[in-house]
């Protein structure tokens, strides 16, 4: 991990309050991966927001790394205002990340919300790895939807769901994914998403393992702080930035 | 120019990653010189491995945090097999910060740590935890009680970590020093709150927790400066210290030294920012040393 001071490429609205900011970084681009997050520094001196922000990193391209994330709060919405050419410090490459392989029969992955933008290199490297790939996404609303034909490209079924049903199926993604574990015989799951559609997942007790991106409050992103600790299953305490952000859903208490 | 002495530890400058902030040490090695630190005082360590509060355990306010991470720790036995080892090959002071939840657990924790360590943090001011930390520490008496009993075992000098949230922190002080303290450090967090307006829930699971950052620095200085005009050892100032003008500030208020805490989360750069901007600035004013500049407020 470094601390690096980077110009902002892009930073565009592609969905309702949803963003993705894009800044070019050699060294960022090639120690990238899947599930990896970074800690950006908003605005330099500012006492509110004061600390660092936690945005995992969406996609690499050549030397250009992708950030995705949702006007939430003040920080976000500060973010959100940067403009191209526009300097932010951002540390990282952070945390741990998903475990690409060639699986023995098929992959799925399932998403919701800003969850699903780390998912998206992940997918990009699960295909490259010569995976099957059936990919569950969930948004709010039809106005919410992003990087759906970026999806339909690297997976070989795409199923999209809505909470308001105007688009896709109407309801939760996992429920949507659960009608199909019999005859998808997945090998492995990939997630992440709010906390809610998370638990659902776990509590389906999958027959094969299942590895979700967490999220937790964080200050330092390097495991010095302790805010993120999350109960591991034999009781003992992990830290969402430096022991995840990926877990396996079984070992962890959500 | 920058070194500081404290009860015959020499630290080659005056800037210590504050307890609680840093871990041990080793997280932030990956990322800068740990070498570039006068001091560490490490997280705080229980007797036993403590698994905290539960979460949430920080939200921001203006111009600070709030946290109750309630002294997770994996014990005094990993401290000292895992990560002392890890602390020692650096070159700068080790500072262990110690917590009981009685007057037993910490005169164990002294005899077991202070034989290994440069200096001990005796932390009488937690405000995370139920009992110990800040409910002992608000009470000069109990101050007074634990740290004779600590300094009694103790195999190097003994700081006494105060809390802010008293009337008045010169009492605590001067009790510490009564006991025999060699130093004292304040101050620790200051007791606050944040409330969700639309879930109508507070922001921290506590309900309570403890308040760092610029928010806080204003009420450190001042109590800095009212401690060092009460008591003769030295005082170790912290609080919301962003940058070298806020250090400096705490060493005309009275502080021999000071600790950075929620800075490293923000800016992991600080420590090399504020050694030299303390140099620059005692160069430029004149002076000699830091020592030039304790307690040299003009009033």
């Amino acid at each position: 991990m470094k601390l690096l001071d980077v110009e902002i490429a892009e930073n565009k609205m592609i969905a309702n309050g949803i963003y993705l900011l894009s800044f070019e970084s050699d060294y960022l681009a090639n120690t990238f991966k899947p599930g990896n997050f970074v800690n950006i520094l908003v605005e330099k001196d500012s006492i509110y927001p004061l600390l660092r922000r936690p945005f995992s990193i969406s996609f690499v391209k050549e030397n250009k790394v992708f950030i995705g994330y949702k006007v939430v709060g003040k920080g976000t919405q500060i973010l959100s205002q940067k403009k191209k050419g526009d300097s932010i410090n951002v540390l990282g490459p952070l945390g741990n990340s998903f475990l690409i392989d060639k699986f023995n029969g098929k992959v799925a992955v399932v998403g919701g919300g800003v969850g699903i933008f780390p998912l998206l290199s992940l997918c990009h490297e699960l295909k490259k790895a010569g995976n099957k790939i059936d990919v569950f996404l969930g948004f709010r609303s039809r106005s919410d939807l992003f990087f759906v034909e970026e999806f339909k490209e690297l997976s070989d079924n795409l199923f999209i769901s809505t909470d308001d049903g105007s688009i896709g199926y109407k309801g939760n993604t996992v429920e949507v994914f659960k009608t199909k574990i019999e005859e998808g015989n997945y090998k492995v799951a990939f997630s992440c998403g709010p906390k809610p559609m998370l638990r659902f997942l776990k509590s389906l007790n999958l027959p094969f393992k299942c590895y979700v991106s967490l999220e937790e409050k964080m200050a330092c992103g390097i495991g010095a702080c302790l805010c993120c600790s999350i109960k591991g299953k034999d009781g003992n305490m992990l830290h969402v930035c430096s022991d995840g952000p990926v877990f396996d859903i079984m070992e962890v208490e959500i | 120019m920058l070194e500081v002495e404290i009860s015959g530890v020499k630290l080659k400058n005056p800037i210590i990653a504050a307890s609680g902030t840093f871990g041990f040490g080793r997280e932030f090695s990956k990322l800068i010189d740990l070498n570039l630190f006068g001091g560490i005082s490490t997280k705080g360590i229980t007797l036993k491995k403590c698994a905290g509060n539960p979460q949430p355990r920080l939200c921001e306010v203006y111009g600070g945090i709030i946290n109750s991470i309630g002294l997770e720790n994996p014990g005094v036995e990993a401290f000292v097999n895992d990560e002392l080892p890890f602390l020692k090959k650096f070159n700068t002071k080790i500072i262990a910060n110690i917590n009981g939840f009685n007057k037993e657990e910490f005169i164990e924790l002294a005899k077991i740590v202070s034989p290994l360590v440069d200096m001990i943090e005796v932390n009488l001011s937690c405000p995370n935890i139920k009992e110990g930390g800040m409910a002992f520490g608000k009470d000069p008496n109990r101050v007074y009680e634990i740290t004779k009993e600590v300094k009694k075992v103790s195999a190097c000098p003994v700081i006494v970590k105060l809390t802010p949230n008293v009337t008045d922190i010169t009492e605590l002080a001067k009790a510490a020093e009564k006991a025999g303290a060699d130093a004292i450090s304040l101050i620790n967090t200051v007791s606050a709150m944040a409330i969700d307006i639309e879930t109508r829930r507070p922001l921290i699971k506590m309900v309570t927790g403890g308040l760092s950052g610029p928010a806080i620095k204003p009420i450190a200085v001042r109590m800095v400066y009212e401690c060092f005009q009460k008591v003769n050892i030295p005082i170790i100032g912290m609080g919301g210290i962003m940058n070298y003008k806020d250090a400096i500030e705490f060493f005309l208020a009275g502080a021999t030294a000071i600790q950075i805490g929620t800075v490293n989360f923000v800016n992991p750069n600080a420590v090399s920012e504020i050694r030299k901007g303390i140099e620059n600035y005692l160069k430029a004013h004149g002076f000699k040393s830091v020592k030039d500049l304790v307690g040299n407020i003009i009033i």
